[in-house]
């Protein structure tokens, strides 16, 4: 229906961070559960423009240190600071309204809507037409409807699912839902976009496509993105920097070569009694 | 053959968002509505109407506000009974405190009466789900309900107990009381839930409706996304309790004239929340299909065999309704547990595919 999005077109919200400064700043952070430490004493930060990768052993505390970034988890200790301020605690609807967007490790769609409901879902904050409007439904808020309808269409022309555009996403096989999930939080138009193991469970011929789409995303939106991967492959040709993290602690940060050839990452991995 | 889409191209995103994208369904909705407002007047009788037409429609008004909160936004309510009682008591303290005012004007604020008690009880729905929550929409049910009966301002300390509806004239035209005559009842009602039918279908496709879904199908996720799962909540609840308000206000000042505080006990409710279930939970057309299904039914089940000069005494009457309604529910929900609007989906797919099988 429309032509491919120019990609000079689609450019993340612009906050007065240059390419390559600190979009986040994570210092200090620790988490636990009762008497579980999940995440210890961790900082680590984030470079718009970039992609970083967080990587580790399961429950290294990748995930944990998602959840706080994006408000689901409260740290006991340490600071966040996003776009140069600092926050202590925050709603997940808040960080969205900051340009946090994510995907989740099992996917988090929306089972009974459709494709195109489950991406327009995703710009529900950035709808403002109140009850009264929706009620008439002609005039405003179908303008609105409409003004948001084009830019998800742009989405799904991007991620090539033009043809399960009103398929109920339940229906859908489980790399379509992945991308859907991408195209979702893609439809938040986030300055920041969190990726909780994008390719996991998928074939080879998916990885592919998901991380050309992380790379296009990277590259014409602007998008920062820090992911968490377990493939090695992938996670060392796509990401910029790479922060390694095993038992809650951080144990490596830098670029993929230098993480590849460290001796404690290796350790984690290989397995070496703590 | 009769419901063939090929051909119907959408060349906009209007045309796409048109209320009917297929040609089909507008044209079998016109039918209706032709029926409902030019073929029923004239042919039906009193009968017909005070029986079949009029508790139709309000139940499936009822049916409505309860589906848009637990088919839409997904919090199961069991208070419907009460919030329709809250409707009708408010509709009634108005009425006899300013009886100069408009039954439209009435009955359009009682609704936001039953709207604020909703969003009350709907309070808990921010920290329970599911069945916690029902028990906890129950207890409104048995509270208010006592509060009917107990707090005698209510029905202006009527010796009876009960309010009834006095004679009340819009434009010179009497709608409601015993003066009434029951097709202008039948079609100050149809009106009523035309409006909100469309009102109710325009805000579930739009945002709001979108906001909804997600809260029902993953709240997690969608409070990752923005939505802010309290204000949708108690959205949810205020509509949905608004729209079952009317239905209440309606269901005694148009249909039944008088009422007690019993007639709005569980019963009500159970019979509203089988009417959204058995119609399709999640679709405003289920509302009307399951309203049919519940309530005329009965209806017809007591009438045909008397037609045919077989006869059966209203006992019987009584207890085949239950069988055979009590079967068909089960029927129903074994065949195809997402209701009849389903069933409806599903037919018109076969239509539109007709003579092939794929």
């Amino acid at each position: 229906m429309n032509p491919r999005p120019d990609p000079n077109q689609l450019t993340a919200p612009d906050d007065g961070i240059a390419r390559g400064g600190v979009l986040l700043d994570v210092k200090n952070v620790s988490l636990s559960f009762g008497g579980v430490k999940a995440i210890t004493d961790i900082s680590l930060d984030v470079l718009k423009g970039e992609i970083r990768a967080i990587i580790g052993p399961n429950g290294a505390g990748k995930t944990s240190m998602l959840n706080v970034i994006n408000g689901f988890y409260t740290p006991q200790e340490g600071a966040i600071i996003f776009r140069g301020r600092e926050r202590r605690s925050m709603k997940p609807h808040e960080a969205v309204g900051q340009g946090i967007a994510r995907t989740f490790q099992n996917v988090a769609l929306f089972k009974g809507m459709s494709t195109l409901d489950n991406i327009m879902a995703g710009r529900s904050v950035m709808m403002k037409r109140n009850i009264g409007w929706q009620m008439l439904w002609h005039g405003p808020a179908l303008r609105e409807e409409i003004e948001h309808r084009e830019k998800v269409e742009e989405i799904i022309d991007f991620l090539e699912i033009q043809h399960i555009r009103r398929t109920p996403v339940g229906k859908l096989p489980y790399g379509l839902q992945k991308r859907v999930e991408l195209g979702r939080a893609l439809a938040m138009e986030p300055t920041l976009l969190l990726l909780d193991e994008p390719m996991a469970g998928m074939n080879l011929e998916e990885k592919e496509d998901m991380s050309r789409f992380i790379i296009d995303v990277n590259q014409q939106r602007g998008t920062t993105i820090a992911l968490i991967e377990h493939d090695m492959g992938v996670v060392m040709d796509l990401s910029d920097r790479v922060v390694v993290l095993d038992y809650g602690k951080k144990i490596a940060d830098g670029p993929p070569d230098e993480v590849k050839n460290n001796q404690d990452v290796i350790d984690a991995y290989l397995g070496v009694p703590h | 053959m009769f419901y063939r889409t090929a051909g119907q191209f959408k060349t906009s995103y209007q045309a796409d968002h048109a209320l009917f994208p297929v040609r089909q369904d507008a044209f079998l909705l016109g039918v209706i509505l032709i029926f409902a407002f030019v073929i029923f007047p004239l042919t039906a009788s009193e009968f017909t109407f005070r029986a079949l037409l009029i508790p139709v429609l309000i139940y499936s008004l009822a049916a409505l506000g309860l589906n848009i909160l637990t088919g839409y936004a997904g919090q199961l309510s069991l208070g419907t009974g009460a919030f329709m009682g809250v409707g009708a008591y408010a509709c009634y303290k108005l009425i006899t405190i300013f009886p100069e005012m408009n039954i439209v004007v009435a009955i359009a604020m009682s609704g936001f009466f039953s709207a604020a008690i909703g969003v009350l009880f709907g309070l808990p729905s921010l920290r329970i789900k599911g069945f916690y929550l029902a028990i906890a929409t129950l207890a409104a049910q048995f509270f208010l309900v006592w509060l009917f009966q107990k707090w005698a301002w209510l029905y202006n300390y009527n010796a009876s107990g009960a309010i009834q509806v006095p004679n009340i004239e819009m434009f010179g035209i009497t709608v409601a009381g015993p003066r009434a005559t029951a097709i202008t009842q039948y079609y100050f009602v149809l009106c009523v839930v035309c409006v909100i039918t469309f009102f109710a279908i325009n805000i579930t496709r739009g945002r709001i409706g979108r906001m909804w879904k997600a809260v029902r199908d993953m709240d997690i996720a969608a409070e990752l996304v923005g939505i802010n799962l309290m204000r949708s909540k108690l959205m949810a609840f205020f509509v949905s309790s608004y729209v079952v308000g009317i239905a209440g206000a309606l269901f005694v000042f148009l249909w039944r004239g008088a009422a007690e505080a019993n007639l709005f006990d569980i019963p009500l409710s159970f019979r509203v929340l089988f009417i959204a279930i058995i119609g399709g939970l999640g679709s405003i057309l289920g509302n009307f299909l399951g309203a049919i299904l519940i309530v005329a039914l009965p209806v017809i089940i007591g009438s045909v065999p008397q037609a045919f000069g077989i006869p059966l005494d209203s006992a019987m009457v009584e207890h085949l309704n239950i069988m055979i309604i009590g079967a068909l529910i089960i029927a129903f929900l074994i065949i195809e547990p997402h209701g009849l609007a389903r069933f409806w989906a599903m037919i018109r797919e076969k239509f539109i595919l007709w003579p092939f099988p794929h």
